[in-house]
């Protein structure tokens, strides 16, 4: 599964906050550690680096440490392709001026072309975040079983913990208008209908991921869907968001024209995982 | 300011009256049939227009919808307010995601689906423009463009039902398609209105500036004017009644954008095209917004102008059956064949590919608009108008069993 969690670390004020996210979720996956840090390495940063792993009760044997140097967010992908990254935690900013909107900031770029799944933190918690309230994104994507599944294992096992499915009715307006020479019965009819067939596709799907003692809801929601889920979200105040990569990396069009994921990517409405094929996976 | 005697007030309303209900009628009979409720709303046309109750009973026809006079004219701005709102709705319908979302193979499958039947069309009116029954007093050129174009674009509405019967509407294929027709239909009305913007009718325009103007246009609405009305929406939406505010700013940023492109030489229907385009795009424009205005247009307006085309035009005296052939081979192949090779080189299989073709094959109401907008325009004759309606007409009413027989499963084979 989680075999190798990266955390991409710079000294600054949530550097505490990110470490003790990564910690826990190292424990709770038994994974490894694997720490990023891009820019200057001398006595100063491996003091800083060692009385952060102090207080963490981590020894610097059990963490792999990786001094890169370059364009951040092209040396921490390298980093994690090396270690083998399967989760790579960074810090986001819940919004983005303008101009980096467009341009792309680090963590912007690293969920943009990251090879394994991207955890990013708007508000990482000293005490960990407890995923309580969690969106997952039932998108039609080859990776949507493994989304489902990861939303599971990283919901809290506390009660009253809730995963809530969303999945997007595609063209529902088109194909609502495409109807009009319907009698009522029949309009309504195609309207449960079309709501019915995604309502099952999620049920299957919930059938082959374990998630007991979990309660699910399942949404489904038409319009322009990244937007519908960030609001959904947002309504339904998650910690967790988590939604399938997308399948080709997105440009300067597609903020242009925003779409999809964009609308998530764009103002994170609170933390988001994107998912990856697993490594076993990619390489069959 | 000018107003209606009471008796052409009382025409005006009769004429609406009669055109709706026997619309409606006809549009019944034809939802018996499965076929799409424009066939039976051309056909109420032709009963109450020249073709039927204009042969058999020409004073009653002259009595019910007379050529002069002020009701005369405002039934006829009814129903160029009803072509403006249908492009409205042809625009809201598109859903530029879907087309990024299909990637290489809409591009593919829709430069193939609207470039063969262009070429089709083109160079055959061009090369035997007497059989066409060129009209001489437009440019030879822009009567084989406006062919061209003819062949080229399908109707949206029509092929999302047939997928939808089909259960095809959310496959793979189904998609496809959807995003194909879009593309081709955004192509299509702007080459349209580049042709319109040539014959002049909105003073001295070189093509090149009406080239300029209308990618111009369409550029501008689509990014810069499509980021406005995103930021003006929740506005609206959150503090103006709900769907009083949104209809109201939807309905007259089409007219104003149609107003806008009539003026400046290109026609008012490209501007509520892409008007409907901007404002579809928008995520704070919900899915029952889209279906309010559809339902509104779809079931008031559209009616009135498909009956409105039958009372325009003698569909017996201009009905030439070898014209209408040629036209129903040139669309059938070439839209058949350019879709079928565009979605093969998608990746899909032959029969799919073919399938495919079959469904981008319909015409619909967006044929019959391109028509009438033409005819109005003196781009084609009234034989050519009425081919291209029964071409629409036919090419809609075939392009379900067509596709159904062409997916059928080996078993049925």
């Amino acid at each position: 599964m989680i075999r190798t969690i990266g955390l991409a670390i710079a000294f600054s004020p949530t550097a505490e906050r990110m470490l003790s996210e990564a910690v826990h979720l190292v424990h709770k996956f038994q994974s490894r550690l694997v720490l990023i840090h891009v820019g200057e390495h001398g006595q100063e940063e491996e003091a800083l680096i060692q009385k952060m792993l102090n207080h963490h009760d981590l020894s610097k044997e059990s963490v792999t440490l990786r001094w890169e140097k370059g364009v951040a967010a092209k040396a921490i992908i390298r980093a994690c392709d090396a270690e083998n990254v399967d989760l790579l935690i960074a810090g986001a900013l819940k919004k983005e001026n303008l101009l980096h909107y467009y341009l792309g900031t680090i963590a912007r770029r690293i969920m943009r072309r990251a090879h394994c799944s991207v955890l990013l933190l708007t508000q990482p918690s000293l005490d960990h975040s407890d995923f309580k309230n969690v969106v997952v994104d039932a998108e039609e994507s080859p990776l949507v079983g493994e989304a489902v599944f990861l939303a599971c294992q990283f919901a809290s096992k506390e009660k009253n913990t809730w995963v809530h499915v969303v999945r997007e009715l595609k063209l529902y307006g088109l194909a609502m208008s495409a109807s009009d020479q319907c009698s009522e019965e029949e309009y309504s009819s195609i309207r449960q209908g079309l709501v019915k067939d995604e309502i099952e596709k999620v049920e299957k799907l919930l059938l082959q991921v374990p998630h007991e003692g979990l309660k699910t809801n399942i949404k489904v929601v038409s319009g322009k869907s990244g937007f519908e889920l960030a609001q959904f979200a947002q309504r339904k105040q998650a910690n967790l968001l988590v939604v399938c990569a997308p399948p080709r990396r997105f440009g300067l069009l597609d903020r242009v024209f925003t779409h999809d994921l964009e609308y998530v990517f764009a103002d994170l409405p609170c933390n988001l995982l994107i998912v990856q094929p697993r490594k076993e996976l990619q390489h069959g | 300011m000018g107003k209606l005697s009471h008796s052409e007030l009382i025409h005006l309303m009769v004429q609406l009256g009669v055109m709706l209900a026997f619309g409606r009628v006809m549009a019944e009979v034809a939802r018996k049939f499965k076929q799409p409720a424009v066939v039976g709303e051309i056909i109420a046309g032709l009963l109450l227009g020249p073709t039927f109750l204009g042969t058999f009973s020409p004073d009653s026809f002259d009595l019910l919808f007379p050529k002069t006079g002020a009701s005369a004219i405002v039934l006829d701005g009814f129903t160029k307010v009803a072509v403006v709102m249908l492009l409205f709705i042809a625009g809201l319908e598109v859903d530029l995601r879907i087309v990024f979302q299909q990637g290489k193979q809409a591009i593919s499958s829709s430069f193939f689906g609207l470039i063969i039947p262009f070429f089709l069309g083109f160079i055959i009116p061009y090369s035997f423009p007497d059989f066409f029954g060129d009209i001489g007093t437009t440019n030879h050129l822009l009567f084989a463009l406006f062919m061209g174009t003819a062949m080229a674009i399908s109707a949206l509405p029509v092929i999302v039902r047939i997928m939808m019967d089909l259960k095809l509407f959310k496959t793979r294929i189904g998609m496809l398609v959807v995003a194909s027709a879009m593309v081709d239909d955004i192509i299509g009305w702007m080459i349209f209105s580049i042709i319109l913007g040539m014959i002049g009718k909105g003073g001295e325009i070189s093509i090149g500036s009406t080239l300029l103007l209308t990618v111009g246009f369409a550029t501008f609405m689509l990014t810069v004017g499509r980021g406005l009305l995103n930021r003006l929406l929740p506005w609206v939406n959150k503090k103006l009644a709900w769907p009083g505010g949104l209809l109201a700013l939807s309905l007259s940023l089409c007219f104003l954008a149609a107003a806008f492109t009539e003026y400046i030489g290109i026609h008012a229907v490209f501007g509520a095209f892409i008007v409907g385009i901007a404002l579809g795009d928008s995520e704070h424009m919900s899915e029952r917004a889209k279906e309010i205005v559809h339902q509104f247009i779809n079931n008031v307006f559209a009616p009135l102008f498909f009956v409105a085309i039958g009372l325009k035009v003698n569909f017996l005296v201009n009905f030439d059956p070898w014209l209408t052939l040629v036209i129903l081979v040139i669309a059938f192949a070439g839209k058949i064949i350019g879709s079928g090779i565009g979605t093969r080189l998608g990746g899909f299989t032959w029969r799919e590919s073919l399938a495919a073709g079959f469904g981008m094959n319909a015409r619909g109401a967006m044929e019959i608009i391109l028509g009438i907008v033409a005819l109005e325009n003196g781009l084609i004759n009234e034989k050519v108008f009425v081919s291209l309606v029964i071409m629409a007409l036919v090419t809609s009413m075939t392009s379900g069993p067509l596709m159904k027989w062409m997916l059928r499963s080996p078993s049925e084979q």
